[in-house]
């Protein structure tokens, strides 16, 4: 599979003039989804040589206005995942300067599944891949060998592909699933979802729009919740 | 085995520099947090009749429980700071203040299950935790700085990249990594100025504030602690623990945002998020926010960056006068008094009494420019930004009466030959301990009588909720009471194990509150307090829970949460009980240091203006209103207002003397008994008491 990426991004580059970035920019989340709706291979070339990949079944949506930056998520994702409650496992990361003005005060950096992930991309080994059942880009933990390329491949800050210095293997978040240590998870759940203290995250199956806050949205339930005490949320 | 203990605490000896480890095991049969704390003074403290807390030999310590770092709801964010402290009346006892955020989980994320730190450092320093190393910084150019100035000035010392990067912990591949910035606890500007008042703040608005923690730190020459790690905390059952925390919030508001329930009942699990916004001005545009773990989320953040995580008293110490100044409505003026005490890191508690006694000293002519005290803050503009910033401001420099006030407010009116006539009439509303009237022992009695038999005000509300504040606001808005007084006392004493056999628990009739029952109540809720509140650090904005309006038939979550979640973490097969007994041990071990430390059943005295008919029969605090409380009269339960009660000082003596005896203790002097600390194991203490001869008889 690395082989068909590194041929197909000459391929691309050279045969349209436009970069892959470029591309799911100009296509944007419904264009996307109209283009790898359905596949279940992890990586083709189509008819107009433009590699893809096959769609992940689900996205992970936030509402950072609504976090509370309580950190349950992080909490939940990292215990479920690896029996222990550690930020630094989470593959959800909040980020907060407690200082500063609301809503600029808290950030949530979660992995976008990208149609098109520079991750899978840049593994040289096939560990990093889509899987071929729900499309959501993960790690094969047996072939990767830490060779960190996927972390730095992100194109995102903080890099939404981790380090795993206890198992020594990169990591991200796999939409819950390969969760060991959570024995009565139902199909669909995700620990971060169901801990979450205020609704402020949720799965979704559609392709978000990949420019600008596709990932971050209103997910409601807000004034009730809040306008008991008059607090107004945007 | 994973049972949410890390397995060990960093000890710090400021003298030496030199940095050690104790072997969590060694007390984990304490619990956590103050049981553990207090386990460790006395083993480790020099001298346990120490009640100077500037002293060097005096011990700071930082005590996480299993349960933080977890998830477990409004509990894995929280960790006691534990001291002798600086307020208290007539000696610093130890004493301690629980502080919430994210400290607790970064020290145990950082490989540690607290933190001790003896002695003091020769130089200005601040300590920097990072995972298991530990060194100590010149921290002359911070002494000056203020909390949030200090915080910035370490995240970007320790941090080598920016915030919200990926942060490597070590030069390998393998030391660890985050995004997060440290947590760092720290004192004020040149806290030794203003000790006693002097609180230690983390983050923007998280506290702890009670007893003089930073002036504690200030006498070691500590700035700060920083600490940062990226280890984990590892759990029992973690399946077990998303069921429990899914449980419990199917009780919060976190779990019902579809169908909010909206009650007068200033409830704890059950009440809506964001509370703190009742400080807020109208119209602020905020988040809510909570500490790690949490479901409660009752702090917020503001578009205005004024007020960031402050709540109750922080906002409350300013707010009726900015009100009384402003027509009714609240004006920036509270959320500059809310960022002045936590920058300057001043304890908001003792604010709003500080505030109404200048008022009244004031207005009568004994306080002001050519007066008996002579002052030139602006009194005239009480309520306004101005008041705000020069009192907290003469507190933490010592200026105009500022150097007086910061030596503490009983010996402030000592040194102003005021105390006796000030307490008395209720202008310094001095309830037990030295500490500030918070709730009215003479109509809430069993917020007095926890007072009166504790180092300092307990801020333990379990019965407040709904011993006053429901039945209060139900009278007050003219409601039908949502439960009756009747079912109250039963779901209530209910869940009071192992006391629960007795259905006049939470009678504040005028007999009721000398009463047996209210006796049980005082022990039981002594213990809880001790166990799970302060020693698993369950928060005491959510838990206990005895009235939920999510509930089935309004039955909180107590106390199977407290059980379900402690035994998802540490599967030690541990029962409520066994809490609630362990809590009775930890105390017991407290009674015996205080003891040491000189605590007699002389000292254990409610401020005059308990018994006095003509002081103030309510409202010595801004948010109290007119008591009505539950009884039960002529063998049916009521609620009805106290407003004409004084208390009477025989019958208080008759109960101090039943309840020494109810906890096995000497009823001339109130010392734990060699037969009491026996039946605990704590023979060890029995025999040390005696060598001081102060083993009760």
């Amino acid at each position: 599979m690395s082989e068909l990426i590194d041929e197909n991004k000459e391929q691309v580059t050279e045969n349209n003039g436009m970069s892959r970035r470029q591309f799911m920019t100009g296509v944007g989340g419904v264009g996307v989804g109209v283009v790898l709706g359905g596949m279940v291979t992890t990586g083709v070339l189509g008819k107009d040589d433009i590699y893809a990949i096959a769609a992940s079944d689900g996205y992970l949506l936030v509402d950072s206005k609504k976090c509370s930056g309580c950190m349950s998520c992080m909490l939940a994702c990292s215990l479920m995942h690896h029996g222990q409650t550690n930020l630094s496992l989470s593959r959800i990361q909040i980020v907060q300067d407690s200082t500063e003005a609301y809503p600029n005060d808290l950030h949530i950096y979660q992995c976008h599944q990208c149609p098109f992930p520079s991750c899978v991309e840049a593994c040289p080994t096939g560990a990093m891949h889509a899987d071929p059942k729900t499309g959501v880009r993960t790690v094969d933990d047996e072939k990767c060998i830490g060779c960190e390329r996927c972390i730095n491949a992100c194109p995102y800050t903080p890099s939404r592909v981790q380090w795993n210095p206890i198992d020594k293997h990169a990591q991200k978040c796999d939409l819950c699933t390969n969760t060991p240590n959570w024995n009565n998870k139902e199909e669909g759940m995700l620990a971060c979802v169901e801990a979450c203290s205020t609704r402020a995250l949720e799965l979704t199956k559609e392709i978000p729009m990949q420019t600008g806050l596709g990932y971050d949205v209103d997910l409601g339930h807000t004034s009730v919740a809040w306008q008991t005490f008059g607090i107004i949320s945007e | 085995m994973a049972n949410g203990y890390i397995g060990k605490i960093l000890t710090i000896d400021l003298t030496t520099q030199e940095v050690g480890e104790i072997e969590t095991a060694k007390y984990e049969s304490w619990g956590g947090g103050e049981g553990m704390a207090a386990a460790i003074y006395w083993d480790l403290a020099e001298d346990k009749t120490l009640t100077d807390g500037t002293d060097p030999r005096n011990i700071i310590q930082i005590m996480t429980s299993p349960l933080t770092g977890t998830f477990a709801p409004s509990a894995g964010g929280r960790v006691r700071v534990s001291y002798v402290g600086l307020w208290g009346w007539p000696v610093g006892y130890l004493t301690g203040s629980l502080i919430g955020g994210r400290l607790g989980s970064m020290i145990k994320f950082a490989g540690w299950d607290g933190v001790v730190i003896t002695g003091k450092s020769e130089t200005p320093v601040w300590i920097n935790v990072i995972q298991d190393k530990v060194t100590f910084e010149n921290a002359t150019d911070l002494w000056d700085l203020d909390t949030w100035e200090t915080q910035e000035f370490i995240w970007s010392d320790v941090m080598e990249r920016e915030l919200g990067e990926w942060n490597y912990l070590g030069t390998g591949r393998d030391d660890g990594r985050t995004t997060q910035r440290p947590a760092i606890i720290t004192t004020g500007p040149s806290a030794e100025k203003y000790g006693p008042w002097s609180a230690l703040i983390h983050d923007a608005g998280q506290a702890a504030g009670q007893g003089g923690s930073g002036g504690v730190f200030a006498s070691k020459n500590l700035k700060a602690l920083s600490i940062y790690g990226t280890g984990g905390v590892e759990i029992a059952d973690p399946t077990g623990l998303m069921e429990a925390r899914q449980w419990v919030r199917g009780f919060s508001a976190s779990g019902n945002l579809d169908d909010l329930k909206t009650t007068a009942m200033s409830v704890p699990m059950g009440s809506s998020q964001g509370v703190a916004a009742v400080g807020y001005p109208e119209g602020m545009k905020a988040r809510v926010h909570g500490c790690s773990g949490c479901i409660r989320n009752c702090k917020g953040r503001t578009e205005r960056k004024m007020g960031n995580e402050s709540r109750c008293l922080d906002f409350l110490w300013y707010s009726s006068f900015d009100m009384a100044a402003h027509k009714g409505a609240k004006t920036d003026a509270v959320l500059v008094g809310c960022d002045q005490v936590q920058r300057l890191g001043i304890n908001s508690y003792p604010m709003m009494s500080t505030v109404l006694w200048l008022k009244a000293l004031y207005e009568n002519g004994i306080l002001g420019v050519g007066k008996q005290i002579e002052s030139s803050l602006p009194y005239d503009l009480i309520g306004e930004e101005e008041f705000a910033v020069a009192l907290t401001e003469a507190i933490a420099y010592n200026l105009d009466i500022g150097a007086d006030l910061a030596l503490g407010l009983w010996q402030c009116a000592t040194k102003w030959g005021r105390l006796e006539e000030d307490v008395a009439s209720g202008w310094l509303p001095l309830q037990a301990s030295g500490y500030v009237h918070h709730y009215d022992a003479r109509h809430e009695t069993e917020w007095g009588w926890g007072n009166l038999f504790q180092e300092r005000d307990h801020n333990m509300h379990d019965f407040n909720y709904f011993v006053f504040w429901a039945p209060t606001i139900w009278g007050l808005m003219g409601m039908e009471p949502e439960v009756s007084a009747e079912r109250m006392a039963e779901i209530i004493s209910s869940k009071m194990v192992p006391f629960n056999d007795d259905p006049n628990l939470i009678d504040h009739s005028d007999e009721g509150i000398y009463s047996d029952s209210m006796i049980k109540l005082v022990r039981w809720h002594t213990y809880y307090q001790k166990y799970y509140k302060e020693s698993l650090v369950f928060c005491d904005y959510t838990y206990a829970d005895f009235i939920n309006p999510y509930g089935e038939n309004m039955e909180g979550v107590t106390p199977k949460a407290e059980e379900w979640l402690t035994e998802a973490v540490t599967a030690k097969g541990e029962k409520f009980e066994d809490g609630i007994a362990l809590g009775r041990k930890i105390y017991n071990l407290e009674r015996a240091i205080w003891t040491l430390q000189g605590r007699h059943r002389d000292t254990e005295v409610y401020g005059e203006y308990n018994y006095n008919p003509s002081a103030a029969p309510f409202g010595l605090a801004t948010y109290e209103a007119p008591y009505t409380v539950p009884m039960r009269i002529d063998g049916e339960w009521v609620y009805k207002s106290t407003n004409s009660r004084s208390l009477d000082k025989v019958k208080v003596e008759d109960f101090k003397t039943r309840y020494y005896a109810a906890e096995g203790w000497d009823e001339t002097n109130g010392w734990p008994t060699r037969a009491t600390l026996e039946e605990l194991g704590l023979d060890y203490i029995a025999d040390e008491l005696e060598s001081y001869g102060k083993l009760g008889a």
